[in-house]
């Protein structure tokens, strides 16, 4: 409404409407709160999913097109960094855009299309208004519709090991009004943050202070980070060498890190356990790995525990220390309620996860040998673990 | 019956062919357009040699650098301790953010995922892949100082 498009006005718009208009700042405050509380609900809801293994068969296209709507929700998370064209949203675009020119054959087309040119500019803005206001809400509306209809038609997931979905109360009036309550609180929780605190809680990554004004011809300033929901990638793009396997060091990241959300995409069809409507504990073990993966690097993305200056060689030893004993810390709670509360009793991917922290952190190794040992390991122990099952079943199946 | 394999063109498998054959092509005619309509064009804007403006230079006199458009690119002009001129492309190689000469290390740095390069743009530490390209920065006789290209030999 007040927002106006472009490089002479978008940055200009902005101010006016945080300093001139009234309660305009309580707007922006509220866009912004929503949109990461949306993202970390959202984080919430996928990882519950998963856990739960609510992504059995029939309702493995729920998953992907939940899937689906949190990739578009980062989009929109992304493309609206840009539109106050200020000097964190202008690094911040120059680097995720950039990462798509290690795409084989089409970077270069893509970059071009995403930019609106070589470089990040008012084109780009253009380009990143349309996809945040047009584009990414009509694919939204179309996917939670789409999602809706599969929850309601398929009904919620029953417990594993049951084959109905316990009967919920009737939806008028009891669910209505119970509804409506939750959704009065999470306003009330919103619109506390909102007032309280304006330009976000000030954790470097969830804070949205306007700043100073892009200017392409000043260089990139020393602290500069992306939203806290991308500083895993961050990271991990500074963990990798100029040179790996033949390829540069950013595609060959681009490359692990699409294999590992394609795998995220495809977990309904991997789970047979799950689909046989058993416990599936390996994929819930498969959760928890990732979990302290993302972890450690979001942590590590935070310089806990940096000296200063924190870019010395020094201070990012300490930094892989502490962040590596905080990590430990919360993967040995994990691990002791998963044993202890829920009787789990296979832990190979978080172990690995675990040992690739200590063995960076403590010991000293490179994040990527690391994880080359800690991922060899991880394979080993899983071929041995089937193997096993295997032949126990082998063995029972042919006593009588 | 004759088997599959030994089969003579039929009608069928004729219409067949030409059924994909447009089916392509029309494909093709479609997104064709799509495809150019979302790669803008390349800009055109001033290119060859290129002289800094006064407020560059006392920019470039106050910080040691200063980064000035230069043929749609961005270069960095680095005066070095011992005042002498050099260019460097601005972009750095790993993500493309804008690096900065470190006059205390003598270096250029990119803030972004700390990776350092030498004066000649050598990388010394840190993800990039590649050197920063070189350019030619003259001093004038009036003091001024002029961009006049990259350098295409190391
Ligand atoms: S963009 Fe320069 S180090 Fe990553």
């Amino acid at each position: 409404m007040y927002y106006q498009p472009g490089e002479a006005t978008a940055y200009e718009s902005m101010r006016y409407l945080t300093t001139k208009v009234p309660f305009g700042w309580l707007m922006r405050s509220v866009h912004c709160w929503s949109a990461h509380l949306m993202i970390i609900s959202l984080v919430a809801h996928m990882f519950s999913t998963m856990m739960l293994k609510a992504y059995r068969p029939p309702r493995e296209l729920t998953w992907v097109t939940g899937y689906i709507m949190f990739a578009l929700t980062l989009g929109f998370g992304f493309s609206g960094y840009l539109l106050p064209w200020n000097k964190l949203a202008f690094f911040a675009t120059s680097v995720g855009t950039d990462l798509v020119k290690s795409v084989p054959v089409a970077g270069d087309w893509l970059l071009h299309v995403l930019r609106g040119g070589p470089d990040v500019t008012a084109n780009t803005l253009y380009r990143f208004f349309a996809l945040h206001v047009v584009i990414l809400p009509l694919l939204f509306v179309g996917l939670i519709g789409i999602h809706l209809l599969f929850v309601q038609r398929q009904g919620m997931a029953p417990p594993i090991g049951q084959k109905v979905a316990p009967r919920g109360m009737k939806f008028f009036p009891s669910f209505a009004l119970r509804d409506l309550l939750l959704w009065l609180f999470c306003f009330m929780i919103l619109l506390v943050l909102a007032v309280f605190l304006p330009y976000g809680p000030g954790i470097p990554g969830m804070e949205w202070e306007l700043g100073e004004k892009a200017n392409p011809l000043e260089p990139a300033f020393p602290g500069i980070k992306p939203e806290w929901y991308f500083l895993w990638e961050y990271q991990l793009l500074k963990e990798f060498p100029p040179h790996l396997l033949g390829l540069e060091g950013p595609q060959l990241c681009l490359l692990v890190v699409t294999l590992l959300l394609g795998i995220w995409a495809i977990i309904p069809w991997l789970d047979r356990q799950a689909a046989r409507n058993e416990p599936s504990p390996s994929f819930s073990d498969f959760g928890w790995g990732a979990i302290v993966f993302l972890t450690f690097l979001t942590l590590k993305a935070w310089d806990i525990g940096g000296l200063q200056p924190v870019d010395s060689p020094a201070s990012i030893k300490v930094i892989s220390r502490t962040c590596a004993w905080w990590t430990l810390g919360l993967g040995a709670v994990i691990v002791a309620v998963r044993w202890v509360v829920y009787k789990h009793r296979w832990f190979i991917f978080t172990g690995a996860a675990l040992l690739h922290v200590a063995l960076h952190g403590l010991l000293g190794l490179s994040y990527l040998t690391a994880g080359a040992i800690a991922g060899l390991l991880a394979v080993i122990a899983v071929v041995t673990r089937v193997l096993a099952a295997r032949r126990v079943k082998a063995t029972v199946g042919a006593s009588p | 019956m004759r088997s599959e394999t030994d089969q003579k063109p039929t009608r069928r498998s004729f219409l067949d062919l030409l059924l994909g054959v447009s089916v392509v092509a029309w494909l093709g005619s479609v997104l064709y357009p799509v495809f150019r309509y979302l790669k803008p064009l390349p800009q055109s804007g001033p290119v060859g040699p290129t002289r800094l403006t006064a407020t560059e230079l006392t920019k470039l006199e106050k910080d040691g650098f200063v980064i000035v458009p230069f043929s749609g690119k961005r270069v960095l002009v680095v005066q070095n301790a011992a005042h002498q001129l050099l260019a460097l492309d601005a972009k750095c190689t790993h993500e493309g953010c804008t690096v900065q000469y470190l006059a205390g290390e003598s270096v250029i740095w990119c803030a972004c995922h700390n990776a350092r390069f030498d004066l000649d743009g050598r990388v010394l530490s840190g993800p990039p892949p590649r050197p920063l390209p070189r350019y030619t920065a003259e001093r004038q006789e009036d003091g001024g100082v002029v961009i006049v290209g990259e350098r295409t030999s190391a």
